[in-house]
Formats: C-alpha cells, structure tokens, sequence
C-alpha cells in the first residue's frame, strides 16, 4: 500500500494541481518516519517547505540587505541615468518573460573592475561595469541578466543557506525587530548569504538551472538565447589572464567549460535561434557610456 | 481479490485511478497562463492587429490553434485570440507568499500581486523600508550605498517606456524575423 502512497505523491507533485502542507502532515502520519517511504517523504516536505519558507516582504529585507552590503564590497553605480536606465530596460523586458514575473525587479551596473553579476532575494540584480564591458551587444546583456533572474525565481539564495531557516515561523521582519533578537538572527542570514553570493558560489545545479533559464527567458523575449554562450566563451579566454578573480565568475561558478558544453545541448530546442536578435546598435551606444 | 502483499486490489486500483484521473484532466487539455503584464488578445498573429481583450497575469486561457509563435487562445470569459507564445508560460506564475496569505490555493494570486504591486509601488516615493535602514544603521553602512540603492529601487520602467523599447529593438511580438542583427 504504502508504494501505492508514493506513487501517487510523486504523481501529485509532478501534476500542475496544487498540493497543499495539511496533505503532507496527513500522509506522514501513516507512515512509519524511520522507513524507507518515510524518508522519501520527508524529503519531499523539505522540498515542498522550501518553497514557502520566507514571505515576499521578509524577502526583500533580507535582499537589500545583500544589496547594501554588495555596494559596499563591489563598488557604488556607475554615475549614468541613461546607462542605468538602458539596463532596467532589459531587464524588464525580460523579467515579463521569466518564470517569477509577478515581482517588481531592479537592475544596476556596479562600478566594478570585477568581472561579475549577481542578484539578491526579492529581485536586486547587478552588472560589474567590466564585465559589461566585455560584452558586444543586447542579446549578450540579456543573456546575463537572464541568468541571475533565473537564480531570483528560483530562490537559490534562500534556499542555500540553513540559516534562513531560523527566519521560519519568527513571522515577518519588522524595523522594530531588526533592533532586537530578529536582528542577529538577520544579520547572520545575511553574512551566511554573503559567503555564498559572493565568495563560494552558489550550488553548480543551481548555476546550471540558471543557465538553461537564461537561455528560455531571452529566447521568450526576442534575443538569441546563444548569445548567452558567447559571454561565457569570452569569459573563458579571459580566465588564463584575469588578475583579479576574487569574487568574480571565475570564482563563484562552476567551470565554463561544462557550463559552455551543458548550453550546446539545450541551443537544439531552439531551432529558429540564429533568427533572433542581436541588437548591436543600440548596446554599442550605451557601451560608451560604461 | 488480493495483491501480492495483501492489500484489497480494488484500493490500489482506485488509488492509482483516482491520481491519474486528476493529472490527465490537468494535462489533457493544453493549457497555459499568461506571465507578461500588459498581455492583449490580437485579433491577428501581429503586434499591429486590434486588441480584442486585455489579459491579466495568472489568465488562464486554453491553446486552440499553432501559428509558429502566436498562438490562438480561448480566454476563460471564452474570446478568442491571437497571443505572442513569449507571453505565455507552460506552468502557473509563482504568487508571492505574503504572510497570512496562503499563497497555493483560491484566488489569492492576484490579491498577492496587488499587495506586491502597493508595496514596490510605495518604496519607489519613500526610499529605503524601515527594515533595511534599520540594518544599514546596524552595519554602519555609508550614506553613499544607502542613496545609490534607493535610487536603483527607485527607477521604474513604464509599460510604454517597455513597448517603445521592445518595438526598437524589433523583440518579441515586434520581431521581423528576417535576421540576427538590426
């Protein structure tokens, strides 16, 4: 019976019904939890929980955060409202295209010589001026916003880290809670965040999911989803002579080489790639401006 | 009768039945929902053609007719129309958790996005939330990153800011599809 049981969880949680935390208790509990069904099933709540763990508005906080503190470390915004502008203007129009659209999402170029992107909880996504620089036109630009969107619509920071756990069941932060007990328990959620984002990287499952979702997301928007794996190809011809990888691509993702080949594969579900666009005009007039 | 471990065979049967039943009824029908704000039926497979209903995020319509990349949908209220594929997604947008929402069931996608919405559109006029200027001050972060992030938070892209954008750059819906580069 209690295959049965397995079977139609597995089936439940593949089908696009919504499947709710009651159901769960309700079939844990007719299962013994040292059992071999039971530990499948306890996996299954920690999958299911993990995707309901930390409300929007907690997210947020936890994000800007990151976000101050990756100023702080990489470098403030390039001082051009039409650069930055240019950048929010890709990134939304691929935001309308990815798998968490329902957000709103802010894009900025950091006046870094790191070659770098990163994004935060909640939907805070930077560029480094110098790996802006390598790029040769849009499609490119989206490619990479297109992957750190896809690391936000995962949540693959919040999911990375244990400590976020303790944000569970405290409720939603307030300003007044930062001051007290809430505010440790912050803090150390988002120094743990930090290690991961900025020095260890996050997990390369996690990298490769993001890269096929850039790929997707700037295919749905009209760029062409290759274009994504030229950036890392250049990336990699830079990555011999690169002086300062600390904190950079190099450092925090897996090896090109295996990202380049994994993106190949998918490149076959585009057939009609080669047709979509490129926009080397108008990037290369904002490019002066970084 | 029984199965091999002793359980009635008709429970099995009835369980399995029961599952698939569900999924097939969900997965028979080609079903998507829109995952673009601003999301119109066409009364043609073109940018160009007159609207014939607005569709909000979360719309679920049903796939009637392939045309490359516009697709010809049924919206619940039962119009028919022309929608450029990118709009549209093969999984229900994600609704934000939003407290003692429950963000999996009924019809709180939409009450999720509104609160997101009022929430992103407030911060826009009153800078940094309470709680990140309370953490900023905790961290002794400088003056200069906590204005910078206010501005980035603070920049907004209007939709007909968005649709010049795309029809300039020739994206999406407004793609001539004659080449690579423009």
């Amino acid at each position: 019976m209690k295959h049965y049981l397995i079977l139609a969880i597995a089936l439940l949680i593949c089908s696009p019904l919504p499947v709710s935390a009651d159901f769960f208790s309700a079939i844990q509990s007719i299962v013994k939890p040292d059992s071999k069904e039971g530990k499948i099933l306890a996996g299954a709540t920690q999958m299911f929980a993990s995707s309901r763990d930390i409300d929007y508005k907690t997210e947020k906080t936890i994000g800007e955060g990151l976000a101050l503190d990756g100023l702080t470390r990489f470098g403030n915004p390039v001082n051009n409202e039409q650069l930055q502008q240019y950048v929010n203007l890709v990134g939304t129009a691929l935001a309308a295209n990815c798998k968490r659209s329902t957000i709103t999402y802010s894009f900025a170029v950091l006046d870094s010589p790191v070659q770098n992107a990163f994004a935060v909880p909640g939907g805070v996504i930077f560029i480094s001026r110098a790996l802006f620089g390598i790029l040769d036109n849009e499609a490119e630009l989206a490619g990479v916003l297109a992957h750190e969107l896809g690391h936000v619509a995962a949540k693959h920071a919040l999911k990375s880290t244990q400590r976020a756990q303790l944000l569970q069941g405290a409720g939603t932060i307030t300003a007044a809670s930062v001051g007290g007990g809430q505010g440790k328990k912050l803090a150390d959620t988002i120094g743990s965040m930090q290690t991961v984002l900025f020095d260890k990287g996050l997990d390369k499952d996690m990298e490769y999911e993001a890269d096929l979702a850039a790929m997707e997301t700037a295919y749905r928007t009209g760029y062409d989803p290759a274009a994504f794996i030229r950036v890392l190809e250049k990336l990699q011809k830079l990555e011999n002579t690169s002086k300062e990888k600390n904190g950079s691509w190099f450092s925090t993702h897996p090896p090109l080489a295996e990202r380049i080949a994994r993106l190949k594969a998918q490149l076959a579900t585009y057939p009609d790639y080669a047709k979509q666009a490129h926009v080397d005009s108008r990037f290369q007039r904002y490019l002066k401006m970084k | 009768m029984r199965g091999m471990k002793g359980e009635p065979m008709g429970i099995k049967v009835g369980i399995c039945a029961v599952v698939l039943m569900c999924t097939s009824l969900a997965w028979g029908e080609e079903i998507r929902w829109v995952s673009s704000a601003g999301t119109t039926l066409k009364a043609e497979a073109s940018a160009t053609s007159e609207n014939v209903a607005e569709l909000p995020v979360g719309a679920e319509v049903t796939v009637v007719e392939t045309g490359g990349r516009w697709l010809m949908v049924r919206s619940a209220a039962g119009v028919n129309g022309w929608v450029y594929a990118g709009r549209l997604a093969e999984t229900k947008p994600v609704a934000e958790v939003t407290g003692s929402d429950d963000p999996l069931f009924g019809d709180s996608m939409k009450k999720s996005q509104i609160t997101t919405a009022k929430a992103d559109s407030a911060r826009s006029i009153r800078g940094l939330s309470p709680e990140t200027a309370a953490y900023a001050k905790s961290r002794g972060t400088s003056e200069l990153s906590k204005k910078s992030l206010e501005k980035i938070m603070g920049r907004k892209v209007s939709p007909t800011e968005l649709k010049s954008f795309l029809k300039e750059g020739k994206l999406g819906e407004y793609a001539q599809m004659t080449g690579g580069n423009q």
